[in-house]
């Protein structure tokens, strides 16, 4: 079994759950945005939290079904069709060979998920499936997919669990029940993000630490899956003063020398020296995976 | 050692920190505590990131954060100078000066001839404290004074692969094209990260390194 890109759309990009155990030389843990989607759509196909699957950055991927096959679509940032009907996220789905899905602009959430029961056959490199682009390693040949890149699916084992789907007239069928999905934000809400302090807190003064949770940030457009730079207040230390460079990772809010603050995302490096104002509250990093360039967000301290 | 401070950041992975400064001695303890880790794992441990002056310690929900910090803690206090793992070899990287391509604006900035900068650059051996910023990019210190500089104020959009630059007191290479803001002195042929060795960084934490001139032939040479 295969699939074949049509369209990457905006960004199309095989992940997992990251690459763990290689931050010592560098390597950053990559790995899907949104992990809780990804896992859900791992185990409404029946696979493994830790199958590769591909992660698809608001709309436009087009992806061929080289035959019948067994996935499900989590997350948001898009309507998703079959055969140009539009299908349930969250569901098991099976579709007829040369069915084709495509994603469509939708203004809530920023990406899904579409897992293929089985898992897509692409090689580990350093223990993981997932695309880290800025060493090429990882997911298809260290790359974001490209249109025409084939993929296999892998089989499906005996174990797996089969759902009874029926196939409709228009190629495919879903299954009648559909897993619970925390709600995505909508591109005009302001959405609130809980975090902690971090620890170079007390480096900021204090009109800049009061602004962190007082006024509003909007993510800027040089954001990516490293991490979201954020428009608003500047925020300033009480001095200058170069840091000791020491590991960081997703969730952390550094601030550049502009007091521009920065959230850490999934391709984060694995080390930094800008101070760290604020982490996120681990469970809303997810959230902000679905937030996308332009929305606004709201710190609150937990 | 003791620590100065511990902090969290991520719920799963703390920061034990033992000085705020780069030295040797600090950078020792923190190698040497994570080489004990990593030889006595504990139930939830993930993995242990090295950097400068602090170990973080990265780990996963069969454990928490209070346990981590006790056990790492009893760690701690068990490393004498006997369970000191010092690696006295010195890894040879050879580099290309005549490919730098500041070397000639770091000579003029710094006053000094270019051959000075490379007598001075090579006579040292250096410590690589950590690697960061890019997989397998060595920070390695401690340069010789008169080769001390600022990093540059606009950092260069596409340093080439293999340069071996400076700034502030330490050294690096770039094992990829990226940006970067440091004064690019030199080239090696070495590839410093490669997904199919093992390990994938040329370089680890804790190595040493001298550097060793070669000319523009012995660098196309190289295998």
């Amino acid at each position: 079994m295969s699939i074949t890109i049509i369209k990457p759309g905006f960004m199309c990009s095989v992940q997992d759950l990251g690459r763990w155990g290689y931050q010592e030389f560098g390597i950053p843990i990559s790995g899907a945005m949104d992990i809780g989607a990804a896992i859900m759509a791992n185990r409404i196909c029946g696979n493994e939290d830790n199958e590769a699957l591909l992660e698809c950055t608001l709309h436009g991927t087009e992806i061929l079904l080289n035959e019948t096959t067994i996935f499900s679509v989590t997350g948001g940032g898009s309507i998703v069709t079959v055969n140009d009907e539009p299908i349930t996220f969250n569901k098991q789905i099976k579709a007829v060979g040369n069915s084709t899905i495509k994603l469509h602009p939708h203004p809530i959430g920023c990406r899904s998920y579409i897992a293929f029961s089985g898992g897509l056959n692409v090689k580990k490199v350093l223990g993981s499936y997932s695309t880290y682009t800025s060493a090429m390693i990882g997911g298809q040949n260290g790359k974001n997919l490209e249109a025409g890149d084939l993929i296999e699916v892998k089989k499906i084992s005996s174990d797996h669990k089969k759902e009874n789907i029926t196939i409709t007239a228009s190629g495919f069928g879903s299954s009648n029940w559909k897993a619970i999905a925390p709600a995505l934000p909508h591109v005009n809400d302001i959405v609130k993000i809980r975090c902690y302090e971090g620890p170079d807190w007390n480096l900021f003064d204090e009109s800049s630490k009061a602004a962190l949770f007082n006024t509003r940030f909007t993510i800027g457009k040089n954001s990516n899956r490293m991490g979201f730079q954020l428009e608003g207040t500047k925020l300033n230390r009480k001095e200058e003063k170069e840091l000791i460079s020491s590991a960081v990772t997703k969730g952390i809010i550094q601030v550049t020398n502009q007091g521009i603050p920065i959230i850490l995302m999934a391709d984060a490096q694995t080390i930094g020296g800008y101070p760290r104002i604020a982490r996120v509250f681990n469970d809303d990093i997810n959230l902000l995976a679905q937030c996308r360039p332009g929305m606004k967000i709201q710190f609150t301290s937990i | 050692m003791e620590y100065s401070r511990i902090y969290s950041i991520h719920d799963q992975a703390i920061t034990f920190e033992f000085a705020d400064e780069i030295s040797e001695v600090v950078n020792i303890h923190v190698i040497d505590l994570k080489h004990y880790i990593d030889a006595n794992p504990f139930k939830g441990l993930i993995e242990c990131v090295p950097a400068y002056s602090s170990l973080t310690v990265y780990f996963n929900t069969d454990i928490n954060k209070n346990e981590v910090i006790e056990l790492v803690s009893n760690y701690n206090l068990k490393l004498t100078s006997q369970t000191s793992i010092q690696n006295s070899n010195i890894i040879t990287i050879p580099v290309c000066y005549e490919m730098g391509e500041d070397i000639e604006s770091v000579a003029s900035r710094l006053n000094i001839k270019k051959e000075e900068v490379i007598q001075l650059h090579t006579a040292n051996i250096y410590r690589v404290y950590m690697i960061g910023f890019t997989p397998g990019f060595p920070y390695m210190g401690t340069l010789p004074k008169a080769l001390t500089l600022p990093r540059k104020d606009t950092p260069l959009l596409n340093v080439p692969a293999g340069s071996v630059a400076i700034a502030g007191n330490q050294t690096g290479i770039y094992p990829f094209n990226t940006p970067g803001g440091w004064h690019i002195i030199g080239r090696t042929p070495i590839k410093m990260f490669e997904q199919k060795n093992t390990p994938c960084s040329f370089l680890k934490p804790g190595e040493s390194v001298q550097f060793q001139p070669i000319s523009i032939e012995a660098f196309n040479q190289y295998k």
